[in-house]
């Protein structure tokens, strides 16, 4: 059958679901080999070959037949890796004495304010808030490095009184 | 490599199944809850006006051209009013809706004829 890929493309819009089977045979060749190329093993590749192609069948509505449908398939095969690869990410877990660690931490910050100034207190606090270094030299009308340096202090003061207890 | 051509070609027509399965029972059902409301309503409305004797209200069209063409729009008002008015909005709604249902069916009924045959010569060649 001499259809051209815009006539396919059109008689399965129109409900020929038969004819899809033209593009699979005519790229799923093409298909395996690329992702083959990126993936090691037979079964991913295969799984993926198959996902690459019933999520094009699922947009196909939405695709526009007046364009070529190779470029499209590597777009979907290209998502399709993105998620694979997502998926198979090593995950760790968040071990129980990490937070308890975490708590710790944000306590001693609390007491070890103690040992600053009024102003440097404030400007570690605005930092604490989510205020970027700009918007604390606006609000207490002082030069951007100044206060870079004020709070850096606030930072080592903080420190060295936590190891200290 | 067939093989594989084969399990997807499965896979789609197995989704085309269950997406056309759904189309057609989902408007099937809507169809008989749009259908059934307007009978019920309809029925309801024509009920409750008969009560009320409002019908009569048409009566002034046997008495000639005249008088129909005098009283026509009063009468129609009259009619409206006396008309009850949620049972009506729910019956025009119904209406409307079904309207709307059957032209999109009938958009679509192309398209789901070939998914029908295309459906049933897969299964038909398993």
């Amino acid at each position: 059958m001499d259809l051209s890929e815009k006539e396919i493309i059109l008689k399965i819009k129109q409900g020929e679901i038969d004819y899809f089977a033209f593009i699979v045979k005519k790229y799923s060749t093409l298909i395996y080999r690329h992702i083959g190329t990126k993936l090691k093993k037979k079964e991913d590749i295969e799984d993926l070959v198959q996902n690459v192609f019933i999520s094009f069948y699922k947009s196909i509505d939405n695709f526009d037949h007046a364009k070529p449908i190779k470029p499209y398939l590597y777009q979907i095969v290209k998502n399709e890796l993105k998620m694979f690869y997502r998926s198979r990410k090593p995950t760790l877990s968040l071990k129980e004495e990490i937070v308890i660690e975490t708590k710790d931490e944000s306590v001693f910050v609390e007491e070890d304010l103690e040992v600053l100034n009024g102003e440097e207190k404030q400007m570690l606090l605005k930092i604490g808030e989510g205020y970027s270094y700009e918007e604390i030299a606006k609000k207490f009308k002082k030069p951007l490095n100044t206060v870079k340096s004020i709070i850096r202090r606030a930072r080592i003061k903080t420190k060295r009184n936590y190891e200290k207890t | 490599m067939k093989k594989l051509e084969e399990k997807i070609i499965k896979r789609i027509y197995g989704l085309e199944t269950k997406k056309t399965t759904i189309y057609i029972v989902s408007r099937f059902f809507l169809g008989l809850i749009l259908l059934f409301s307007i009978i019920l309503s309809s029925l309801s409305v024509f009920d409750l006006l008969n009560e009320q004797h409002s019908f009569d209200l048409f009566n002034f069209f046997q008495d000639g051209f005249e008088v129909t063409k005098k009283y026509f729009f009063s009468n129609l008002y009259n009619f409206y009013q006396e008309l009850p008015q949620p049972l009506t909005y729910i019956l025009l709604t119904s209406i409307i809706i079904l309207l709307v249902l059957l032209v999109l069916i009938i958009k679509n009924s192309n398209k789901i004829k070939n998914k029908l045959i295309s459906l049933y010569k897969f299964y038909k060649n398993k």
